[in-house]
């Protein structure tokens, strides 16, 4: 429980976030402030009066979730960073998440990020949409994530290079290839046109694997469901002179 | 090591200066306590307790301890916690309880 | 030797917040302060302030730090003056200081005492290693100096200060390993604790250190922790161990009182509160007359509070030297109050039990 671990509960994350229907009509903060300590700056902050104002500075916030607007004022005004915006249909396919991120370097917008749980581990990847920098000091990253991830994802880490090689043969890292899959090279075929990978001296060999793991990953298909590409002529490489001396004979 | 940057410091350095430490020059800010400048060059051993021997290192930072205590400009039992650098200041590490002048 | 209306000793929260109100009542006011550098701890301090806007919620530390001194900056019968450490009282009502290395004495006619609080030890094998520091030591290097403390941390205590300091480090580019906890339960604020964890930190709760150890040339190289159980013994065969480089210790604060126990203040000691606290009535009047008490050193809470019990001190002390002001009694009423919702809540019960312990009324 979170006066052990830090960590709130299932529960009570489903009680900071309002109902469906509310989510469904737009963003909206969702405050993870559970004890009572003295403290009432995001209600001081809202334009709107949507975080009721308090009786005691040691209430606990309350939210009318119809006034708010997602403005997203409160969450850099948290001294706690307890409060992000949460907009579920800002895609078909993703929602947008607002949340406060002290650290540098900071995000930059279009980078793509690992979103983080509760308890720090990575669990998906999220775009960086929208990056505000206040004179208060508390960034505010807008990320996209999938809409299924709104309850788990709370904060970002800005992944370290991985400099480990998957195409020995043109020397392309795991980090190029999780790039260009980001931006939209979704296909063993594509990441082949664009980076040259499997057409080095070992044809594919090595990296084809590799590559359908991380295509598998991050488009969450079974690697049953990718192909290994065209398999064009010819399978291992060869001296020139042997094709020539062939022409020669005939 | 200095910290280049910080997300919410503005991180003013004042004017470079350069001091001694058991013989080895050392760069510093004027701005900075010889602890720190001690520490921002990698040195953390800063004395050496009276009876045991024992190394010690910057410990409370403020003053309230004795972990701290060198010879400056030839001053035994200076706290260098709260001691500003100067340029061309001599640090010295002491051993024992340090002597009067 | 220095004549006076009100000597404040300590330039942190709750001296300045003292020498605004006097000064403002028309004291003559001089503030001596050990540092080179005013403000207290609140120098050290990045994270935006809690509780309200007079307390100056959502401010930084170091900036509430500037707006102190910039309103002190403006007063004529104020003086403040830094490198000077207060040495003694004496049954005369003359203090002593060390000001800028001059021995003097000073004979003030009301004092408030703002000496603030001391971080407290911890006992273990290779507790003295270099490496090993008061969490308020990685403050001074990393936030005051822009120096990095080290790569990597243990944090020992999961209250407001080990959790915070926890994050700053982070924030510093400093790896926050772990945070160990004595207690079964988290004793700082939630949402601190939270900010730790969703950057990957882990706390341990119930755990604590076994031991330290380290080469003697380059310091602390490892900890050993381990699990304790209901009795706080440590638990054989839970042991773990980190290679780290800096291990900081955050267990509490303690009141400096010493200057307090010199001039025959009745003293009592609070354990919620950090150790001895001085007998107060309300308006932080100590048992010895023209002595006031304001800050940590009346017992350990959050700087917030400091800057109300320094307004009240401040005014008290303006009040009995014979200054007036036209709304005295309202704004005494008005730090009560301050005080009385900030220690209000669940995490101020300690704080209420050691003021009820302590506070009494003289004559």
């Amino acid at each position: 429980m979170l006066e052990k671990t830090g960590v709130p509960t299932e529960t009570q994350i489903d009680s900071a976030f309002p109902n469906e229907t509310r989510l469904n009509e737009g963003p909206v903060a969702v405050i993870e402030c559970f004890q009572p300590i003295p403290c009432n700056p995001c209600a001081m902050a809202c334009p709107r009066q949507a975080i009721l104002p308090f009786a005691d500075i040691n209430d606990v916030p309350v939210m009318d979730n119809d006034k708010c607007n997602g403005c997203g004022l409160c969450v850099m005004k948290c001294p706690g960073l307890a409060i992000i915006v949460v907009d579920i249909n800002w895609s078909e396919t993703k929602a947008l998440i607002k949340l406060p991120y002290e650290f540098r370097p900071l995000p930059q917008k279009g980078q793509i990020l690992h979103a983080l749980d509760r308890e720090g581990h990575p669990i998906a990847n999220a775009e960086v949409i929208n990056v505000i920098v206040p004179a208060n000091k508390t960034p505010v990253i807008s990320i996209a994530v999938d809409k299924d991830l709104i309850k788990k994802v709370r904060n970002i880490c800005i992944p370290e290079d991985n400099d480990s090689i998957v195409c020995r043969c043109s020397d392309i890292t795991v980090a190029d290839i999780q790039s260009f899959i980001a931006q939209g090279y979704t296909s063993v075929d594509e990441l082949k046109r664009i980076t040259r990978l499997g057409m080095g001296a070992c044809q594919g060999r090595t990296c084809i694997p590799l590559v359908m793991r991380e295509l598998s990953t991050a488009l969450k298909k079974p690697i049953s469901e990718l192909t290994s590409g065209t398999h064009r002529p010819i399978v291992k490489s060869m001296k020139l002179g042997d094709v020539a001396a062939y022409g020669g004979k005939s | 090591m200095r910290i280049s940057e910080h997300p919410i410091l503005d991180l003013k350095r004042s004017s470079p200066v350069k001091f001694t430490f058991d013989g080895t020059e050392i760069s510093a800010f004027d701005n900075e306590t010889i602890a720190v400048a001690l520490h921002a060059a990698g040195i953390r051993t800063l004395s050496h307790s009276v009876n045991k021997h024992r190394p010690r290192g910057l410990y409370c930072a403020i003053g309230n301890c004795s972990s701290c205590v060198m010879i400056v400009d030839g001053e035994a039992n200076v706290k260098t916690c709260i001691t500003l650098v100067q340029d061309g200041m001599v640090v010295e590490s002491q051993k024992g309880k340090g002597n009067l002048q | 030797m220095i004549n006076i209306d009100l000597l404040v000793v300590g330039a942190g929260p709750a001296g300045l917040s003292a020498a605004i109100k006097a000064g403002n009542a028309g004291a003559s006011v001089l503030v001596l302060e050990r540092s080179h550098q005013l403000g207290g701890q609140l120098v050290k301090q990045t994270h935006m302030f809690f509780g309200s806007e007079k307390q100056y919620a959502t401010h930084r530390g170091f900036e509430i730090s500037d707006i102190l001194l910039a309103e002190l900056d403006k007063m004529e019968n104020v003086t403040i003056q830094p490198h000077a450490t207060v040495l003694a009282a004496y049954d005369d009502g003359i203090w002593t200081a060390e000001i800028e290395g001059q021995y003097q004495k000073i004979k003030p006619s009301a004092v408030v005492v703002a000496t603030g609080a001391s971080e407290k030890s911890l006992l273990f094998p290779g507790n003295d290693l270099p490496g090993i520091y008061g969490a308020g030591a990685v403050q001074t290097l990393m936030n005051q100096y822009g120096v990095k403390p080290a790569n990597r941390v243990v944090m020992l205590g999961a209250g407001n200060i080990g959790l915070i300091v926890s994050y700053q480090l982070m924030q510093a580019g400093v790896e926050v390993i772990a945070v160990v906890e004595g207690s079964p339960t988290i004793g700082g604020y939630l949402v601190h604790a939270s900010k730790l964890r969703r950057m990957g930190v882990p706390i341990f709760t119930s755990h604590t250190i076994k031991n330290a150890k380290g080469a003697n040339t380059n310091g602390l190289e490892s900890v050993t922790l381990w699990k304790l159980d209901e009795n706080w013994q440590g638990i054989s065969g839970s042991e773990f161990t980190y290679h780290v480089d800096a291990l900081c210790i955050a267990v509490g604060l303690s009141p400096l009182s010493e200057l307090l126990w010199q001039i025959g203040c009745k003293m009592t000691f609070s354990a919620p509160m950090g150790g001895y606290i001085p007998y107060r009535d309300k308006y932080m009047r100590t048992s010895q007359k023209g002595i006031y008490i304001a800050g940590d050193v009346g017992g350990v809470e959050e700087a917030s509070s400091a800057m109300v019990s320094g307004q009240l001190a401040g005014i008290s002390a303006a009040e009995y030297l014979g200054f007036e002001m036209p709304n005295m009694a309202a704004m005494k009423q008005d730090c009560l109050n301050q005080l009385a919702s900030l220690r209000q809540g669940p995490k101020g019960a300690h704080i209420r039990a050691g003021i009820r312990q302590a506070e009494v009324s003289f004559e």
